[in-house]
């Protein structure tokens, strides 16, 4: 990753708007540790701090056409350029990294360009010629960015909020999958997949074609010019990512620099369950596996800079998102700049718990597709920051164009959970790596429900948390937290505090809107609390109560739980179920 | 390096305090980027940014004692850490981190933090930044523990051994070369640098880092395209075999750094922040390499009297007593250079010529021998270029061994400084600086460039005490205040640049048209 911003059209041309913008560049410094590069064509400033990964020697940006015309700041990797710049014979290129080319896509296709894009990225591009601009983000928004106007007719863009909060007057993230055009003076959607209208696809489920979309997806993935690693919690989606990398990691330019023994990372509280889970995947993939160990303190002491970095209030992504930020710092001091991560799979597939309770299979699909939408504000967003942080690119092969494309494409009966046909959540996907010849992972772990993030780390991760939030929130203080925040109010101590701190780092009100809010149960939409209407009556804002689970079960680990006609180990999976804001 | 910061007895122990502690220490964090540990006890708070060259995966701070009555919290390196653990022989020790000794060794423990940048055994002090001390709670005092022969001034009179000076610098470079992770030199290509890199790759092959990381040293150099420096390093680099990396920046880059730059190196003084900015620079080039520590050359023209004023001391006693007030002083600048610029993006800087066992050893000789004698055919820095005059197995070629050459500002390019000054002079109008003395009453910039350093300082660090942390006073060409009584030209003459002063005219800047004369003003600061 690397950090953009740019400033369009604001009127001023001084040293000290210069001396402004390279200040507010250096607040997402975190995301490009490796040189910075200021652009300035008038009134227009394009900012870039940069994370060398492909190309490190001479790489550095703005980057431009031929002729200097047009200039580009990127965040983000193509992983098609070579093709891409093949297709442009007449186009000489003056670097070898992979976002050069997009100004010669421009200057070759006009606007239209970016879904020949394969990968993750948001840029801005300046066409001096005519002082006109475009600005886009990759379709399901794996690279943050956010948009801003100043009272001054500019136009702001930036990767992290913090790099334009201060000098907007209004500002919003950046819808993903869309570009905004200077000439159009509004957004268009270029992203414009099949499954975006939420029609039900028919396509019957054929496990090898799904296998060999998801393969082809992390092997594009690999392509880089420093270390890099898998984040491993020993789950099904990163044990996947992991078994496959490891598997093709040999043929790669990667292996040649950097050696064909991958690396694996896991952070957990002492003796927790991932550790564990990721420990067995590691040992039977045979990686370098490196363990971290975080104590409640250290998770607590984070949180302020967590909330600063993630820029959010939803309590699930800062519960998830600690460890992975204390994790990616471990990481990067190891000089491994690139991790592949697991995220995704839980929506394309429907591999939250309350899909059990999908009333049908239009329903089931729409939710997956309601959920890819949002993903943006929840696990790309916390992937994203938590790595950045620390100058730490994250990959997410899930959230792959063609490989979201097949798979949103499956008949979605395919993926409703059918406990008496065996079909645990995920099928389609465990189904699909099912390989009895060159076994992929071991069938137990193929088929293992595992603990979701935030618990995995630890029981007493969450539960460390909510006793810090109760001891500095009083109950006073919640009494009167529909006036104080009367947008997403606060439901719980622990949600109080996180607010509070965000608050303090982002008072204005376009940053409290870049957040998601609204009634959910266990992950799900507003929409999907209808599933059960047991759901949206019930006030008690865990959760648990409403997906029928008693609470108990949480330290017991009891092995079943019939209530919530789910399958067993459910409880497992609690944490996440907990985490539930009342409408 | 790392970033440590302790508050101690502040009488709160509540979260909010916590929360401020962690926060002001987050402001540390480019310092230590690779783990941070916090230990509190009631009211006392030891706050750690982890840099982790020894023993990365198990040294994270802060360090404790065996029963864990004696916390430490320490920004450096112990070379001499395995010597001293074998004469703990009944303790034991946690972690395989160089620091944890310092725990150990602190025998009176009971309530006694030892708060300290770096506590006395191995190095001398100067490497680190000003608040090199020792606190014992009970007692509430700072005391030196430093006492080495020369620290008096009183001037030595051991005959000049060079054998005696050559081992001495080269055990000073090998026990640096103590790592767990790559490294790197600093080479501009002049003689302290590329001494230190022809040490340092001829005895790599021993060492435990080349082990690990391969026996080819890697070398740095940064300079706007076409810069003597480049040239220069590129030489020795061919010479030696070492793996160069050159770095190049534009004016235009190091304008926009250097509000950055001031804001790290924490100082308003002209020639610092000139230097550091290159310096700046390249660390984040170095760092992105995967480099995390590096040696530089740092502290040689101080130890035997390489700045071109020296050219006049009156007598060996001034000379002497003037190398030891360059040294005392060294804290206040090119260390801070060289520490703070590197530790902006989380490098470490490690700077061979500051040995403790080095010093001693170069400051015993009789200064007679480190007068700079033309007639003798004695230029300055003579008893160290002899030292390493090995014609068997020469360290480096005679005429780079012998060469002048640039000093660090002008060295990376000639425009460098000119287009410091031109962006000054078109951001600072002259009734700027016609009320300097009433806006900034003390150390009163005297240029436009200082003014314009000047300004940025005290938006970052309004306190008076901040200000009061950088030194000021009448200099020529980086010489100390009292050596500008050693020519009553000196004194007498406003020009703040000292190139007049020096006797040395305007356009020899440009052209560098004589060696020698180039080398002179290269030596220039602004302020009288």
């Amino acid at each position: 990753m690397c950090g953009i911003l740019a400033v369009l059209g604001c009127s001023d041309d001084s040293q000290a708007k210069r001396v402004r913008v390279l200040e507010l560049s250096r607040r997402l410094k975190h995301r490009g540790p490796d040189w910075s590069g200021l652009y300035q064509h008038g009134d227009c400033y394009l900012a870039h701090q940069r994370l060398a990964i492909i190309d490190p020697a001479s790489g550095d940006q703005p980057l431009y056409n031929e002729n200097q015309a047009i200039v580009v700041t990127v965040n983000g990797e193509i992983y098609n350029h070579e093709e891409l710049r093949k297709s442009l014979p007449n186009h000489k290129f003056r670097t070898g990294s992979d976002c050069d080319v997009i100004a010669h896509l421009y200057e070759e296709h006009g606007e239209n360009f970016v879904d020949m894009l394969d990968g993750m990225f948001s840029f801005v591009l300046l066409d001096t010629r005519d002082d006109s601009f475009i600005v886009a983000r990759d379709a399901i928004g794996i690279t943050s960015l956010y948009i801003g106007w100043g009272l001054d007719g500019s136009v702001w863009i930036s990767s992290e909020l913090k790099g334009l909060n201060d000098d907007c007057e209004h500002f919003e993230s950046f819808p993903p999958g869309h570009m905004y055009s200077s000439k159009e003076g509004g957004f268009r959607r270029w992203y414009n997949p099949p499954w975006f209208s939420e029609a039900i696809p028919s396509a019957p489920y054929d496990p090898l074609v799904l296998r060999r979309a998801f393969e082809s997806a992390v092997i594009k993935r690999l392509m880089t010019d420093v270390p890099f690693g898998v984040l491993l919690s020993g789950g099904l989606d990163s044990s996947l990512v992991a078994s496959i990398t490891a598997r093709h990691l040999a043929g790669t330019k990667a292996a040649k620099q950097w050696g064909a023994q991958l690396h694996s990372f896991c952070v957990g509280l002492e003796g927790s369950p991932d550790l564990k889970a990721a420990k067995e995947v590691a040992d039977y993939l045979g990686t370098v596996h490196h363990e971290f160990h975080f104590t409640v303190q250290d998770g607590i002491d984070a949180i302020e800079d967590v909330i600063y970095h993630i820029e959010t209030y939803d309590v699930t992504t800062i519960r998830a998102s600690t460890p992975m930020f204390l994790m990616s710092r471990k990481i990067k001091s190891l000089g491994v700049k690139m991790v592949i991560s697991g995220e995704g799979s839980d929506e394309i597939f429907g591999g939250y718990l309350y899909f059990h309770k999908a009333p049908n299979k239009e329903e089931f699909h729409r939710e997956t597709c309601r959920k890819i939408k949002a993903l943006h504000q929840y696990d790309c967003l916390r992937a994203n920051k938590s790595t950045s942080a620390w100058g730490l690119e994250a990959r997410v092969p899930f959230l792959d164009k063609e490989f979201i494309k097949v798979a949103m494409d499956i008949d979605p009966e395919w993926k409703m959970i059918k406990p008496e046909r065996g079909r645990i959540e995920k099928w389609v996907l465990r189904r699909a790596f099912d390989d009895e010849e060159q076994p992929y992972l071991p069938k137990h772990i193929l088929y293992r429900q595992k603990e979701q993030f935030s618990d995995g780390v630890g029981y007493s991760w969450i539960d460390g948390l909510k006793a810090h939030a109760s001891q500095h929130v009083t109950d006073k203080m919640m009494l009167n937290a529909s006036h104080i925040f009367p947008h997403n109010t606060p439901t719980t101590k622990e949600a109080y505090y996180y607010r509070m701190i965000f608050e303090r780092f982002f008072p204005q009100n376009s940053a409290r809107l870049t957040v998601p809010g609204g009634a959910s149960v266990a992950c799900s939409t507003a929409k999907a609390v209808e599933w059960d209407s047991a759901w949206s009556n019930n006030l008690d804002p865990s959760g648990r109560a409403a997906l029928g689970v008693h609470l108990s079960a949480y330290d017991q680990k009891l092995t079943t739980v019939s209530a919530a006609n789910v399958p067993t180990k459910i409880i497992d999976n609690m944490p996440r179920i907990m985490e539930v804001t009342a409408p | 390096m790392c970033g440590i910061l302790a508050v101690l007895g502040c009488i709160d122990n509540s979260q909010a305090k916590r929360s401020r502690i962690i926060e002001l220490s987050r402001r540390l964090r480019h310092r230590g980027p690779d783990w941070s540990g916090l230990h509190c006890h009631q009211d006392c708070y030891l706050a750690h940014q982890r840099l982790a060259i020894v023993d990365p995966t198990s040294g994270d701070q802060p360090l404790y004692n065996e029963d864990k009555t004696v916390v430490v919290t320490v920004n450096g390196e112990i070379y001499n850490h395995k010597q001293l653990r074998e004469k703990l022989t009944s303790h034991q020790f946690r972690t395989g981190s160089d620091c944890e000794v310092i725990a150990h060794l602190n025998k009176t423990s009971k309530l006694h933090f030892s708060v300290n940048h770096f506590l006395s055994f191995p190095d001398v002090v100067h490497v680190h930044l000003y608040y090199h001390f020792l606190i014992n709670m009970s007692a509430g005092e700072l005391r030196r523990w430093y006492n080495p022969p020369w620290y008096s001034e009183h001037i030595p009179s051991t005959p000049y051994d060079p054998l005696v000076l050559r081992e001495a610098f080269e055990k000073a470079v090998i026990k640096r070369l103590m790592t767990d992770v790559p490294f790197g030199v600093l080479l501009s290509g002049g003689l302290d640098s590329s001494l230190v890199a022809s040490v340092a790759s001829r005895y790599m092959l021993q060492s435990e880092a080349a082990c690990q990381w391969g026996s080819q040293l890697h070398t740095f150099c940064i300079g706007l395209k076409g810069s003597p420096d480049l040239k220069a390093a590129r030489e020795v680099a061919n010479y030696l075999g070492t793996r160069h990396h050159e770095f190049h920046f534009t004016v235009q880059e190091g304008l926009d750094a250097l509000e950055e730059v001031i804001y790290h190196t924490e100082t308003y003084d002209v020639t610092t922040i000139r230097a550091s900015t290159p310096m700046f620079l390249m660390s984040r080039k170095i760092k992105s390499l995967g480099v995390k520590m590096v040696l530089s050359g740092e502290g040689s023209d101080e130890i035997f009297g390489g700045y071109l004023y020296f050219h006049k001391a009156p007598n060996k006693e001034e000379f002497h007593q003037e190398t030891c007030r360059k040294i005392k002083a060294l804290h206040l600048y090119d260390c801070l250079r060289a520490n703070k610029s590197t530790s902006a993006w989380g490098v470490e800087a490690r700077v061979p010529f500051l040995d403790k066992e080095f010093i001693n050893i170069a400051m015993s000789i009789d200064p007679e021998w480190k007068m700079v004698r033309p007639d003798l055919g004695r230029i300055e820095k003579w008893v160290l270029r002899n030292a390493f005059d090995d014609d068997q197995k020469p360290y480096l070629p005679k005429h780079i061994l012998y060469r002048q050459k640039e000093q660090f500002s002008d060295g990376v390019g000639y425009s460098w400084i000119d287009g410091l000054k031109d962006h000054a002079n078109e951001h600072v109008t002259d009734a700027m600086l016609m009320n300097a003395s009433f806006v900034y009453p003390e150390n009163t910039p005297t240029t436009k460039e200082g003014y314009y350093y000047r300004a940025i300082f005290e938006k970052f660090f309004p306190k008076n005490a901040a200000r009061s942390t950088v030194p000021g006073g009448p200099s020529i060409a980086c010489s100390t205040a009292k050596a500008v009584e050693w020519d009553a030209a000196w004194s007498k003459n406003p020009d703040p640049s000292g190139r007049a002063a020096l006797g040395v005219h305007e356009c020899a800047y440009e052209e560098a048209v004589d060696e020698k004369n180039a080398n002179l003003i290269n030596g220039t600061t602004t302020a009288i």
